[in-house]
């Protein structure tokens, strides 16, 4: 751990490391995680039990890791990045034999339940990071970037396969993402962006129906307001008619009567924007949003190039859980099932972001400043 | 430098990616702002449809009582069953069971059946039956768990605790169908409702139902009911006082229908009908029709067997003789004949016709009843005696025109507002109608016919007593009615007065003198006199070789065959207050049936 090239260098006090956080960053996240256990507790209609209780373990557990991974040096978790992505992809393939759940997505380990293709997610990021320092100036080269295409594409398809398109695509997308920050060229963006267009419709014909019908239903979800369109559209009604100021916490009526469903999961925004109203979901996206400016501040602070594109990673998953949530819960985008980051009671997804925010906070203090 | 280069262009990159990252919270804002502030309305009103559900809440029906405030139609609890439908429901199991536990009606069932299955709605309590002995209920209840599907809900049931005395004019209420719909476009299509389908149950039917309240139902995703309360009070129906007063109603009902079973074999119940009119007010007393039924098979469902019985039987105890009974009215109208030549002047008081027992006209022989004839009388003696030539010279001398026109004056087929939808208008022919209806013309024989109340004439009981009820007002064009205490305002009669009074005093003589055909039926009663008229109506034309052979006695006759006997009247003589009519169908003479009946009833209401 310490065998740093600089003889010279003298490591820093957990005290100091634990002073060298950025406590404003983690000081949002918490009041973010605090209106999630609020959240909770009016979906376990106002109890701690089932939900809210739970949530504050994962909580506790999270801001652990970030602790945990603060301490360590970022070249030191970097090293980690390849054997992390292979493990990930072996954990991929073995969830399509064993996998638990009802689409084979999880794996049983005795006390929770783990999602690898959450933490693919993460891998992903590390190991196009390390890709790109260990062969930098390439940006420009064919078969380079087709590389690691080819390392985002692997995971990505697996995960769609499960099935599970949100998790897949958005891996996908934040895989090409962070391929295009680093700087991918745009005869080669228009070249990818033709053949995807050529190759929709096979790709459309090789969705399942589930799929296909969930992207049909999305374009218009009130022909079919019992069948797939249900959820979209509950969703919807419980949103709007949250109004202003919202219904009151814990009188919620579409989420007390079961009309929304997953409530506790993909659709707890849907609950607070309902009990909360337009102040209370814009309170949550303005946290969100500051929480984002941090992570922007931090990556133009960053002067190191692998570094600058692990923030940016990160930074970019999260705003790709909120967007794709609340998009998916206000009807803007299809049904795809991603939760919401620090408020959604998920297991991997939450762990994983605190992986990410670990990850931020130990670039922050390996920084010599 | 390289490395500057490197990282510019990375900045370059992720500026450009947050620019997206900054748009995407602005779309996302602007579809919360949208959704919430801007169609919240729009989402309020549906998460409001997905929150409550209302259901309609029966307002209690109107009761109905009689002039003294008895009951005649109430409300009791009752229990509905019904079964929450929901998608896969194994319903032959779930009934079949209930069929083995209770006595559920087959109709009813299956009527459930077909009502399931064109639901509209998911999880809504479907209505089977209300038909519940106390002991299926019981047993229901206590097997409750087996049937997590069924549910009791309390309601109302209509009874009728007079039974069949007053049958007819109150009604009964039966199941919503789609013709009643149809036919009344206010009607809320509710499965549960019952609406008046005869009698005043069918003409008060709006009134007595009342306004519909709702009751407003929380309900979760999967169609639990979480609260319940009363949103809207339902307004109960209103009440009706009827003017009958249900000891004479019974009392005449059971004279009337007892009347064979003290002389002849026959136990069957008379058919026919006794009206009691109060001459001053127009309320109608009793109104019984007979033979009856009991209304209450129809509160708990009439079985198809029972209905057949009903409707095959040809007494036809499901009509209402005393307003849709229509019958040739007989000698009853001799009076109106006698005023019609006095108003127009054709004969005085004093002039006499011969009676030998006869009239000749052309070729035809008009018979009087009387078979030697009544000799010199005037017209009082003819109303006293009945005597029927005399009125075919009367009718020969007045014309069909007069007569139709005095007919119609005091209320024979004329515009009569009584509350029941039943009332049938009966027939006063005249010149015009046989050409119009017949397409031929009218013929002297006719008017001869016509005279005595015979011929296509016809008329209902309420027309009679509205008819008698003139005359013994002989102020007014007094009304029936079958509301008590209902202020109504009559046209002036518009007769003279003096032609009154003699035929008034020409009904007496039909009751109190020795002559009279009704005589043996005058009122024991001191000081009060019945005014009346007799009427037997001839049903079946008696051939000219019949007469020669010795008319055939009415008791030997076929009973479809014979005679109708016929009284009307009112009493006290001097300050009249009831009319009466009492028509017994095919039960011979007037003055010997119909008119004791009459005396009995009279001295009931009089004493």
């Amino acid at each position: 751990m310490f065998s740093y090239n600089n003889k010279f260098y003298k490591p820093d006090s957990i005290l100091k490391k634990l002073l060298k956080m950025d406590w404003l960053l983690l000081f949002l996240v918490l009041i973010v995680c605090v209106i999630g256990v609020g959240a909770l507790y009016s979906a376990g209609d106002g109890s701690l039990n089932p939900w809210a209780t739970n949530h504050i373990y994962k909580i506790i557990l999270g801001f652990l890791i970030i602790f945990i991974l603060s301490q360590f040096n970022i070249n030191f978790i970097m090293n980690f990045s390849v054997v992390l992505y292979v493990f990930c992809i072996l954990c991929l393939i073995y969830v399509i034999y064993f996998g638990v759940g009802d689409v084979k997505r999880w794996i049983n380990l005795k006390y929770f339940f783990f999602q690898p293709s959450e933490l693919a997610k993460i891998s992903i990021i590390l190991l196009l990071a390390k890709f790109f320092t260990h062969y930098p100036n390439n940006s420009k080269n064919f078969l380079y970037n087709i590389f690691a295409i080819f390392l985002v594409l692997t995971p990505g398809f697996l995960i769609i396969n499960q099935p599970d398109l949100g998790t897949g695509s958005m891996l996908i997308l934040l895989g090409f993402a962070v391929i295009f920050v680093n700087g991918l060229s745009w005869n080669i963006i228009s070249s990818i962006v033709l053949v995807s267009l050529i190759s929709l419709p096979i790709i459309w014909q090789n969705l399942l129906e589930y799929q296909k019908y969930r992207i049909l239903v999305f374009l218009n979800p009130e022909l079919d307001t019992l069948g797939k369109g249900y959820q979209i559209m509950q969703s919807k009604i419980a949103i709007g008619s949250g109004g202003i100021f919202g219904k009151g916490f814990l009188t919620g009526s579409q989420s007390r009567l079961d009309f929304l469903p997953e409530k506790h999961t993909d659709f707890v925004f849907t609950l607070i924007s309902e009990e909360m109203g337009f102040v209370g979901s814009m309170l949550v996206l303005i946290l969100y949003f500051f929480i984002n400016i941090i992570l922007i501040r931090e990556f133009l602070k960053e002067e190191n190039v692998t570094n600058k594109i692990l923030i940016f990673g990160v930074s970019f998953l999260i705003f790709l859980y909120i967007f794709f949530n609340i998009g998916m819960v206000t009807g803007l985008i299809p049904v795809v099932g991603a939760p919401l980051p620090f408020i959604s009671n998920g297991g991997t997804s939450l762990i994983t972001i605190f992986i990410g925010l670990g990850i931020i906070q130990s670039i922050r203090v390996s920084r010599n400043v | 430098m390289k490395n500057l280069i490197l990282k510019k262009n990375i900045e370059r990159r992720f500026f450009l990616l947050s620019a997206l990252k900054g748009i995407s919270f602005g779309v996302l804002s602007w579809r919360l702002f949208d959704l919430q502030v801007i169609e919240n309305k729009k989402y309020d009103k549906l998460s409001r449809n997905n929150q409550f559900n209302f259901s309609l809440v029966v307002p209690e029906r109107g009761e109905i009582y009689d002039r003294k405030g008895r009951v005649l139609a109430a409300n009791r609890d009752a229990f509905s069953l019904y079964i929450k439908s929901s998608q896969n429901l194994n319903l032959k199991k779930i009934l079949d069971k209930l069929l083995l536990i209770t006595n559920l009606n087959q109709e009813d069932v299956k009527i459930f059946e077909n009502r399931y299955k064109n639901l509209k709605k998911k999880n809504i309590n479907v209505f089977i039956t209300d038909n519940l002995s106390q002991r299926d209920i019981s047993k229901i209840a206590v097997r409750l768990h087996e049937f997590p599907e069924v549910n009791f809900l309390m309601t109302k049931k209509r009874v009728y605790p007079q039974g069949t005395i007053t049958s007819h004019l109150i009604g009964y209420t039966g199941k919503l169908t789609e013709r009643d719909l149809k036919k009344n476009k206010n009607l809320i299509n509710f499965s549960n409702l019952r609406i008046g389908k005869y009698g005043l149950e069918k003409f008060f039917d709006n009134q007595l139902r009342g306004e519909f309240g709702r009751r407003r139902e929380e309900v979760n995703a999967r169609g639990k009911i979480i609260t319940s309360n009363l949103y809207e009070k339902p307004n109960p129906g209103k009440n009706l006082n009827l003017s009958i007063d249900l000891n004479i109603q019974s009392y005449a009902l059971t004279r009337l229908q007892n009347l064979n079973s003290k002389k002849s074999k026959f136990n069957e119940p008379e058919t026919g009908s006794v009206v009691v009119m109060n001459v001053n007010t127009g309320e109608l007393v009793c109104c019984v029709s007979s033979p009856n039924f009991n209304p209450n098979i129809f509160t708990r469902g009439v079985k198809s067997k029972e209905w057949k019985l009903l409707i095959n039987n040809k007494k036809a105890p499901l009509l209402n003789r005393a307003v849709s009974g229509l019958y040739p009215p007989g000698s009853t109208i001799k009076m109106a004949v006698a005023l019609a030549a006095l108003e127009s002047g054709v004969i005085g008081y004093d002039k006499k016709f011969f009676c030998n027992g006869v009239k000749e006209y052309g070729d035809m022989k008009f018979h009087c009843w009387h078979k030697y004839g009544h000799g010199n009388i005037n017209l009082s003696q003819a109303i006293e005696r009945s005597c029927d030539v005399f009125f075919y010279e009367l009718g020969l001398k007045v014309g069909i025109e007069k007569i139709g026109l005095m007919l119609r004056k005091l209320g024979l087929d004329a515009n009569i507002n009584l509350e029941l939808n039943e009332l049938r208008r009966g027939l006063v022919p005249s010149k015009k109608w046989k050409l119009d209806v017949k397409g031929t013309r009218w013929t002297p024989g006719e008017t001869i016919n016509a005279s005595i109340g015979q011929g296509y004439m016809l008329s209902n009981p309420i027309e009679l007593v509205t008819m008698v009820s003139r005359i013994a007002n002989s102020e007014l064009s007094i009304e029936p009615t079958l509301l008590s205490g209902k202020a109504k305002k009559f046209a002036k009669l518009d007769i003279n007065k003096n032609h009154l009074n003699y035929i008034k005093k020409a009904m007496s003589d039909v009751v109190n003198s020795e002559m009279g055909t009704a005589y043996k039926s005058k009122l024991k009663i001191k000081n009060i006199k019945m005014a009346g008229k007799t009427g037997t109506v001839q049903v079946v034309r008696i051939s000219e070789d019949e007469r020669e052979k010795g008319i055939i006695k009415n008791k030997d006759r076929e009973w479809k065959k014979r005679d109708h006997a016929l009284f009307v009247g009112y009493a006290p003589l001097e300050k009249p207050k009831y009319a009466i009519c009492v028509i017994v169908e095919h039960g011979g003479s007037g003055s010997t049936i119909a008119a004791p009946i009459a005396k009995d009833v009279m001295e009931k209401l009089l004493v």
